[in-house]
């Protein structure tokens, strides 16, 4: 027990590593379209993505946690309880280093990558090729394929909409004002959804679908209009005039959104093993059905934070200067574009990484020509260092694994 | 490169053709105040002018070079990277057009521009000034197309390349006109041959900057 007793401490400080890397690595792709449209300074943003971090992974972030865990590595390898310890050890350890070793490297990796690839390199070592679930495995990596895809076509239909029925006309600021109740409402409804699905709050309240949708869709118009009425009260002290003001103020809101959706969503690359971790050593074994505990999520949610408050600022002040062709209204469809993947993805208990949902947004409003000038090859290098990601962290997870049998 | 996010943005090459634009707007002044102080009889600063529009040249060249390496393959505008390219060549070629009429007119200065012509010449300068001021004018106008896609404002771009050519044809007629009265009243081959030439050069300042209206008619295009 007592032995146990200190790998569990080590997983809680590799745990923490991993939250605190993610943190400090994907925030800058959350808040990037927020801060580089200059709709909020690197201090909200940091505070943003902090608070809202902790509350997307507490509050909606439970479900991805089980399909890490016991999705593509077979739960046969978790019988030994003393393999499985090691395992989840060694993975955690080793998408930490990885994502570590990328970020001193300057290479653009996905900390959700890492940590599929490291539980992969952990379940060859435990039980061999065949404990893989190569399907469920390849479902992960279409999602890789299909959430950039997605997220781009929804910034191009979102930037779309925005120049038609907004920018074109010739009072796009009485327009954008009169449309932003849909603006508000349509990322309501997905918030709202998340919340009402397969939450721990949304299963106590137990609605059916339609239902859930009905009050999804009630609850997004009163607020939308609540929006609004704020906005134009807002604005009316203020005396500003365009629409680019009012996607400012819109895309406020949205970085939240981002926020949310990325707790939700990257929460569990850090608390999947470590709940490994944390259920055998409580209970010996390990069942095919574990509930992941709150305050995991709570911890994680303040790792990702601490990473946030200790590097994002710096990341943040480095968009902020570069980034000088982003618009609100382009912002506004990025981040939109991003969170809604992100969220959608993370209901269907894929590990997506919400970097490339970002890209895909960026891209997709790029193709709708919407930004003055964007690279479009750089997506070839990311997909270059998405495949290299999966292998680098599990021959990772594997060495540290055959180190770690010798010590434990 | 660790952020993905940020190396998909290249600076936007319409700032660098914005600046471009300015300076070409800087080349027409001093080209009228040059031409202005050769008409008067004795101009000491000519040579000065001759170095002002030199050193704008070298600068418009050096902002065309970095547009031009500072596009990676791949980058995504809201036009072809080519039309923006040749639109950058003319808008060039107005700079360089200028430059060439100083040059020119530096070969023969002593002999100056004969009086009877001096009227007919400024009125042909102030007419090639007029469009190449424009330019500057209408990139920031297409920018704001390029922003909002929105029709007020393509007519706006659309009107302002209109008076480009406008300009160009008024221009034309001057050049001719000028010509037509070298060879009337100027019996020395060797100025007649200066003075022609001369005209020419200023005349396709004019039409370097009906053609830069023109590629960017292309650009706005639907």
């Amino acid at each position: 027990m007592n032995h146990e007793f200190y790998v569990l401490i080590t997983g809680y400080i590799f745990g923490f590593y991993m939250a605190w890397n993610i943190g400090a690595n994907d925030v800058a792709n959350s808040m990037a379209s927020a801060v580089g449209a200059k709709a909020i300074t690197i201090r909200q943003a940091v505070f943003i993505a902090g608070i809202l971090n902790i509350i997307g992974a507490t509050v909606i972030g439970s479900h991805v946690t089980n399909t890490i865990r016991k999705g593509i590595v077979s739960t046969e390898v978790l019988t030994d309880p003393h393999l499985a310890l090691i395992g989840a050890l060694s993975a955690l350890l080793a998408a930490a280093l990885w994502v570590s070793f990328a970020t001193w490297k300057s290479l653009p990796v996905s900390t959700t990558h890492s940590i599929v690839g490291a539980m992969i390199g952990f379940g060859i070592m435990a039980g061999g090729f065949s404990v893989i679930n190569w399907g469920k495995l390849l479902a992960v990596v279409l999602s890789w394929v299909i959430s950039p895809v997605f997220a781009l076509i929804l910034g191009f239909v979102m930037f779309k909409v925005i120049a038609k029925l907004i920018l074109t006309k010739r009072d796009s600021f009485i327009w954008s004002l009169k449309l932003s109740p849909f603006f508000i409402g349509i990322a309501l409804f997905v918030i709202i959804l998340s919340f009402l699905f397969k939450t721990p709050l949304g299963k106590k309240l137990a609605v059916g679908t339609p239902m859930a949708i009905l009050i999804a869709f009630i609850l997004s118009i009163i607020l939308g209009l609540l929006g609004m009425k704020a906005l134009s009260w807002h604005l009316k002290k203020k005396a500003a005039s365009g629409e680019e003001d009012i996607f400012r103020r819109i895309q406020i809101g949205t970085s939240c959104y981002v926020a949310l959706a990325q707790g939700a969503n990257d929460v569990a690359n850090a608390i999947g093993p470590l709940a490994v971790i944390y259920f055998l050593v409580k209970t010996g074994e390990i069942g095919t059905k574990v509930p992941v505990p709150i305050f995991l999520l709570v911890f994680g949610g303040i790792g990702i934070a601490c990473g946030i408050a200790m590097a994002g600022h710096r990341v943040m002040d480095t968009i902020g200067k570069k980034i000088t062709t982003l618009t609100n209204t382009r912002g506004f469809s990025v981040d939109f574009a991003a969170a809604t993947t992100v969220m959608v993805a993370s209901k269907m208990g894929l590990p997506v990484s919400t970097t490339h949902a970002a890209v895909g947004g960026v891209l997709g409003v790029g193709l709708a020509r919407g930004i003055e000038a964007v690279n479009f090859r750089i997506i070839f290098k990311i997909i270059l260092y998405w495949v290299l990601t999966v292998p680098a962290a599990a021959i990772t997870s594997i060495i540290i694994f055959k180190l770690l049998q010798f010590f434990i | 490169m660790r952020i993905p996010f940020l190396s998909m943005f290249v600076t936007s090459p319409f700032e660098g053709v914005q600046e471009h634009a300015e300076k070409v707007k800087a080349c027409a002044w001093v080209f009228q105040r040059a031409m202005e102080c050769i008409i008067q009889d004795r101009c000491e600063d000519f040579e000065h002018f001759r170095e002002d529009i030199d050193k704008l040249e070298t600068e418009a060249d050096a902002i065309k070079r970095r547009i031009r390496g500072h596009l990676p393959k791949g980058t995504l505008l809201p036009v072809d990277k080519f039309q923006l390219f040749r639109y950058l060549r003319e808008q060039d070629k107005v700079i360089d057009a200028v430059e060439e009429g100083l040059d020119w007119l530096s070969f023969r200065s002593a002999a100056g521009i004969p009086e009877v012509l001096e009227k007919d010449f400024m009125l042909l300068v102030e007419a090639v000034t007029d469009p190449i001021e424009e330019l500057s004018k209408m990139v920031t106008e297409a920018r704001k197309y390029f922003s909002n896609f929105s029709e007020p404002q393509r007519r706006v771009v659309k009107d302002m390349i209109r008076t480009l050519r406008q300009h160009e044809h008024e221009a034309d007629k001057l050049e001719d006109s000028i010509k037509a009265k070298i060879f009337n009243s100027i019996e020395d081959p060797v100025a007649v041959f200066h003075l022609i030439r001369m005209a020419e050069i200023i005349g396709s300042i004019a039409d370097h900057a009906e053609n830069a209206g023109d590629m960017m008619r292309a650009m706005v295009a639907k």
